[in-house]
């Protein structure tokens, strides 16, 4: 496991793809606070909320399907899957060394504007503009475990879809779509409302304005820590199952 | 100590109607290079696809190294390098790179090893410049030196000459023989150029329509490949003496059809007709004939159409 996980950690740091994503949002990180003109005297948590939080909010199920796309898919693509797959490691470790590495990477991405803008802001516009630390390491936290539920949901169809075009594709539709479409079948299929509400995909949106985690209550540790890392373990066994059920072309 | 690299007992392999294998019983002895010939679609790359562990059998079983359970097979892969249907290759990275994480992938310890296989596939001066701009014959030779990565003992290579122009077909094929003659290794390639394959190959393997037609050695084939001269005469019986008497040789079979193949004097078939004719017999048909493996081939699966 210990080789797979370096090889795919080189493959990473020679990715082209990771390193656009990372160079464009460091420079949108660096850029976009300087054309907020509000700011001023707002409580430094409402700011990382309103300005930091809410933008990443909105990137955190898209950017990352570029990278699956890349990452993943192209090792199919470009046949280097073939030498992977015969190189003498099982299917099951294989796949979840390339998981842990691409949830890695989307750990990265992801982590790049709670972290540079909300430092270049704190230049910008003085440390009053910095949320109370333990708010801000909680959403650091938390923004990492969803990541890699993320990341294990992207792994699987990349894995099923076997070319970059239409993981990527599929990946930007299914994760545009599927908030509202999950809204939709909630209030009309009753039974599935629960499920619906604590699934990663809703409970994403709030963690933007959950209490600190001081005021946490048990349903909160479920829906917010559990459920996540259920996600990315039910999705990485799905996807390891089905990466070693899949002939490779 | 196991004598064969490879086995496959009655494997098969369907794709929903289309039978891509039927009951191949391989056997590729150590040490020995493997020319592995068919048609596009004759089954070759799926073969090489179930050995890699890419795709599963639907009957039968394989052996590699004398292992066949599935764990021991995962193992057994440590021992093999492969080129399956084209190099497989980073096109972002160079060639460096590449074999640096295919090294990585091996858990291979050191870096030496990228610098010695560079320079035994010639690629030693490629410097930054990227695989997505390399030549196919570099490709190849790129997937070359990584199939070597970690010292195999059996080679997997599918088509590996393609696109290499004639030095480095040359190049290739001194190689091959000189990491089969000097390292021992054994090696399976697929190619359909059987010319190149000719030269190389101690051992084939003839694969049409899912089946093995035919395993045989290289003297084996030459011998099967031997040039005659082809005779049919009114009267066999009576050429067969002339034959033995006046040439004093038993190199020769009659055949059901009466027909003659005479391996000897192949050089000189003026004299025997000559021979022939003044002993009174009427020459019919007097030829001389012989394969190589393309006209083999040819033949071997054109017997197979007309069945």
């Amino acid at each position: 496991m210990d080789n797979l996980l370096k090889s795919e950690w080189y493959k990473l740091r020679k990715d082209r793809s990771f390193w656009v994503l990372i160079l464009f949002l460091l420079a949108f990180a660096v850029l976009y606070p300087l054309t907020l003109q509000s700011g001023e005297g707002v409580n430094g948590n409402d700011y990382y909320r309103g300005y930091i939080l809410s933008i990443n909010n909105e990137i955190v199920r898209l950017l990352p399907a570029i990278l699956a796309g890349f990452f993943i898919a192209s090792e199919y693509s470009m046949g280097t899957m073939k030498s992977i797959a015969s190189s003498g490691n099982s299917r099951i470790r294989i796949y979840f060394a390339k998981l842990t590495v691409f949830s890695i990477g989307s750990i990265i991405i992801l982590l790049i504007l709670p972290i540079f803008m909300m430092g270049a802001s704190a230049i910008y516009k003085g440390f009053n503009a910095m949320p109370e630390w333990t708010f801000y390491l909680q959403s650091i936290g938390l923004i990492a475990i969803y990541a890699a539920a993320f990341a294990s949901i992207m792994a699987l169809f990349s894995t099923l879809l076997t070319d970059s075009g239409k993981a990527i594709g599929f990946l930007l539709l299914f994760f545009s779509l599927i908030g509202g479409l999950l809204e939709y079948l909630s209030a009309k299929v009753a039974f599935l409302e629960p499920f619906i509400t604590n699934s990663i995909f809703m409970s994403f949106e709030t963690i933007i304005t959950i209490d600190q985690i001081g005021h946490w209550n048990s349903d909160d540790v479920f829906t917010f820590v559990v459920v996540p890392l259920l996600t990315f373990l039910v999705f990485g066994f799905l996807g390891s199952f089905i990466f070693r059920k899949q002939e490779i072309k | 100590m196991n004598k064969y690299v490879l086995k496959s007992n009655r494997l098969s392999k369907k794709y929903h109607n289309n039978m891509a294998l039927n009951k191949v019983n391989v056997s590729i002895k150590k040490g020995s290079i493997y020319g592995f010939i068919g048609q596009n679609g004759a089954g070759k790359s799926t073969l090489i696809r179930v050995v890699c562990g890419l795709a599963y059998p639907t009957t039968g079983t394989i052996e590699l190294f004398g292992k066949n359970s599935e764990q021991e097979l995962i193992e057994a892969r440590k021992r093999i390098g492969t080129i399956i249907e084209g190099p497989a290759l980073y096109p972002n990275m160079t060639a460096f790179e590449n074999l640096e994480a295919h090294r990585l992938l091996k858990g291979i310890p050191g870096k030496e090893c990228i610098e010695k296989n560079l320079t035994l596939v010639g690629l030693q001066n490629t410097g930054k410049k990227k695989a997505k701009n390399f030549s196919l014959g570099m490709k190849q030779r790129l997937g070359l030196a990584i199939a070597l990565l970690g010292d195999p003992e059996f080679l997997i290579l599918d088509e590996p000459i393609n696109g290499l122009d004639p030095m480095g077909v040359v190049e290739i094929r001194e190689l091959l023989k000189k990491l089969n003659q000097e390292y021992g290794i054994t090696i399976l390639i697929s190619s359909h150029i059987l010319s190149e394959l000719h030269l190389l190959a101690t051992h084939y393997g003839i694969i049409h329509e899912g089946e093995l037609l035919e395993q045989l050695s290289a003297t084996e084939l030459n011998e099967k490949c031997q040039q005659y001269l082809h005779i049919k005469v009114d009267n066999p019986d009576k050429a067969a003496t002339v034959i033995e008497r006046r040439f004093t040789t038993q190199n020769f079979e009659v055949m059901p059809d009466g027909s003659i193949k005479l391996f000897a004097f192949v050089d000189v078939p003026g004299e025997i007709s000559k021979v022939l004719t003044n002993e009174g017999l009427v020459i019919e048909q007097f030829m001389p004939m012989g394969e190589d493996l393309e006209t083999y081939y040819t033949h071997l699966i054109g017997g197979v159409k007309r069945g």
